[in-house]
């Protein structure tokens, strides 16, 4: 470091050339990168460090899942004389309000994925110690975070506050002990796989509007057409057609997960070995998603 | 560090369909500041992604800073930096944000990458600018941006591409100036482009390639050859000079309100100051003309054509 002082002011004030420092602190390898690209890719999705118009999204859709949870306990506590347990919405069935969140993922999967290459940014990062794999992972695994937690804490407020309101705190807590366990399950299961096909249709196009029309368009597209079949099929309760339903296969692992089969009324009920077809045809669409994003980032490691 | 070359190519080849982008370079070169020269398509940029291991190449063998390019592809890009030619950078992002993040991705600590990422702005001039989103920056800025992400991670080498394209001429000496400080703070550079004048003026090394051939390799001043010419500014006495040095017996030519003239050794040199003197014209400049990069380049390449 080298100081500039003036000759007439000596002593009372320089001007520092810092120059350059070396770093020579610790150096981590693929896994902070991947790390840091995971953090950058989750501030990116909450809007953090952006303008307050980036944040409103992601909040406002965190508040309109969570309000089922808020009247269910505000309707709980005012009733709490008259019903000991009273349920608007079960922890299942708020599993499925959480999908809703597909909304969240056609905004912010796109926003994560396109300006990447939109804005040529992918040959910097490439230049650093990441691999393809390793961008892939961290793009999916922080939407999906993203999603788990949106999905989780609704359902938190809703066990917390139903436990507080209840007559016997304890006594409902030990009643709930399987909620535990299902619902992050269940929560896993939809996060991973809307984060993957988000991502994986937006690595397809470097233009956000057609990637969250396209999220959009394939979640409409294939519950209407799985509708249709479905309705038209001369099964009673559900049919093949229902594995057309890209949107509603990690509903009917939700509910093998709640209730240990497929719902009757949806469009799986009815069908042998449906919740094993639920779970191959998830498993399917999530390799598909791997597939298209293994083969859109392969390049940087040819 | 490594001690030993900086870079050691040998017998690179990279071929696309239809286009041999790189043809058989073998080069070694020391650490320092290199200017990597040729025209658009001579396979510059090619051989950046080869260097940074994103492309492999067909046949050959690339070490850089002492790591095999092929096996540790990742050991190499935690030595380098990388500032592309295009425009690269999220513009919605502030400077900080950008440089920092890069700092994180070369696997430094987000605090000391914050840290790193302030110092590395001022050092490159953005400092009252670091706050401000990329997208209101000037050409020069995110040029500077740009260099400042690639410096972040300490890197033993940096590889510049085209680092003074689109900048006004305040702009490009200032990015260039930047560039000759690298080599003080230890930075070795690999600095593409197709101008050479921006070679001539921060490079201790340069590679001249053409259409993927190697042209020339070697330090910058053994290239400025000299032409066997002097130049002599004497103002506005040109024609009396030519004519004085014609009487001496030396061959000169009036260019640009300059003489030129011929001289074979030391003491043809010594007998044109004395005929300036003699005359009693005015001097101004007696110089030795060297043969300029561009003329190196033309040359050369005409050779091995």
């Amino acid at each position: 470091m080298s100081a500039v002082e003036g000759s007439a002011d000596a002593g009372r004030g320089a001007v520092y050339d810092r120059g350059y420092r070396p770093y020579e602190g610790p150096r981590g390898q693929r896994g902070a990168a991947t790390l840091a690209l995971y953090k950058a890719s989750m501030r990116r999705a909450l809007g953090l460090r952006r303008t307050w118009r980036q944040k409103v999204a992601p909040f406002v859709l965190l508040a309109v899942v969570t309000i089922p949870a808020i009247v269910n306990v505000g309707i709980g506590y005012v009733t709490r004389d008259r019903f000991d347990g009273f349920v608007i919405i079960t922890y299942r069935e708020y599993v499925g309000v959480s999908s809703a969140l597909l909304l969240f993922v056609a905004l912010v999967a796109p926003d994560v994925m396109c300006p990447d290459r939109r804005q040529k940014v992918l040959p910097l990062m490439f230049a650093r110690p990441l691999l393809g794999t390793d961008y892939v992972v961290a793009k999916v695994g922080s939407i999906a975070t993203i999603l788990f937690a949106f999905s989780y804490l609704p359902q938190v407020v809703l066990f917390v506050g139903n436990m507080l309101v209840s007559n016997a705190a304890l006594d409902y807590f030990s009643g709930h002990l399987d909620v535990l366990w299902k619902v992050p399950l269940s929560i896993v299961v939809l996060a991973v796989y809307y984060a993957m096909i988000g991502c994986a249709l937006s690595s397809l196009t470097d233009r956000r509007i057609v990637a969250g029309a396209s999220v959009i368009g394939l979640f409409l597209l294939t519950s209407i057409a799985s509708g249709v079949i479905v309705d038209n099929s001369d099964a009673t309760g559900g049919g093949y057609g229902g594995l057309l339903n890209v949107l509603a296969m990690p509903l009917h692992l939700r509910d093998v997960i709640f209730l240990g089969h497929v719902d009757p009324s949806s469009q799986l009920g009815g069908v042998a070995g449906g919740g094993w077809l639920a779970l191959a045809c998830y498993l399917a669409v999530l390799c598909t998603g791997a597939s298209v994003l293994w083969w859109r980032y392969r390049w940087v490691e040819r | 560090m490594n001690t030993g070359p900086l870079l050691r190519i040998s017998g690179l080849t990279k071929t696309y369909p239809g286009v041999t982008a790189l043809d058989d370079l073998t080069l070694e070169l020391p650490h320092g500041r290199i200017g990597l020269v040729g025209a658009n398509g001579a396979g510059k940029s090619t051989m950046f992604r080869v260097l940074l291991g994103l492309s492999h190449p067909t046949a050959g063998h690339v070490e850089v800073c002492g790591i095999d390019v092929a096996r540790d592809p990742i050991g190499v890009r935690s030595r380098l930096g990388y500032m592309p030619e295009h425009d690269c950078l999220a513009l919605d992002q502030t400077a900080a944000d950008v440089v920092s993040t890069f700092g994180e991705l070369s696997g430094l600590p987000p605090r000391a990458a914050r840290q790193r990422a302030s110092d590395i702005l001022d050092l490159v001039g953005l400092d009252e600018a670091r706050f401000r989103p990329i997208g209101g920056f000037s050409t020069g800025m995110r040029q500077r941006t740009k260099l400042a992400q690639a410096l972040v991670g300490d890197p033993e080498l940096v590889l510049l591409d085209e680092p003074t394209a689109g900048l006004d001429p305040i702009g490009r000496e200032e990015m260039l100036q930047l560039v000759d400080r690298l080599g003080s703070f230890g930075i070795s550079v690999l600095m593409a482009t197709h101008l050479l004048d921006d070679v001539q003026a921060v490079c201790d090394h340069v590679v001249m390639i053409n259409a993927g051939k190697l042209v020339v390799s070697g330090a910058t001043n053994s290239l400025l050859e000299r032409t066997g010419l002097v130049t002599i500014d004497v103002g506005r006495h040109t024609e009396e000079l030519v004519l004085g040095l014609a009487r001496a017996g030396v061959a000169a030519v009036a260019v640009d309100d300059v003489v030129e003239a011929t001289v074979g050794d030391d003491a043809q040199m010594d007998l044109v100051r004395d005929v300036v003197a003699e005359m009693g014209l005015p001097l101004f400049r007696l110089s030795t003309r060297l043969r300029s990069l561009d003329e190196a380049f033309v040359r050369r390449s005409e050779e091995l054509a």
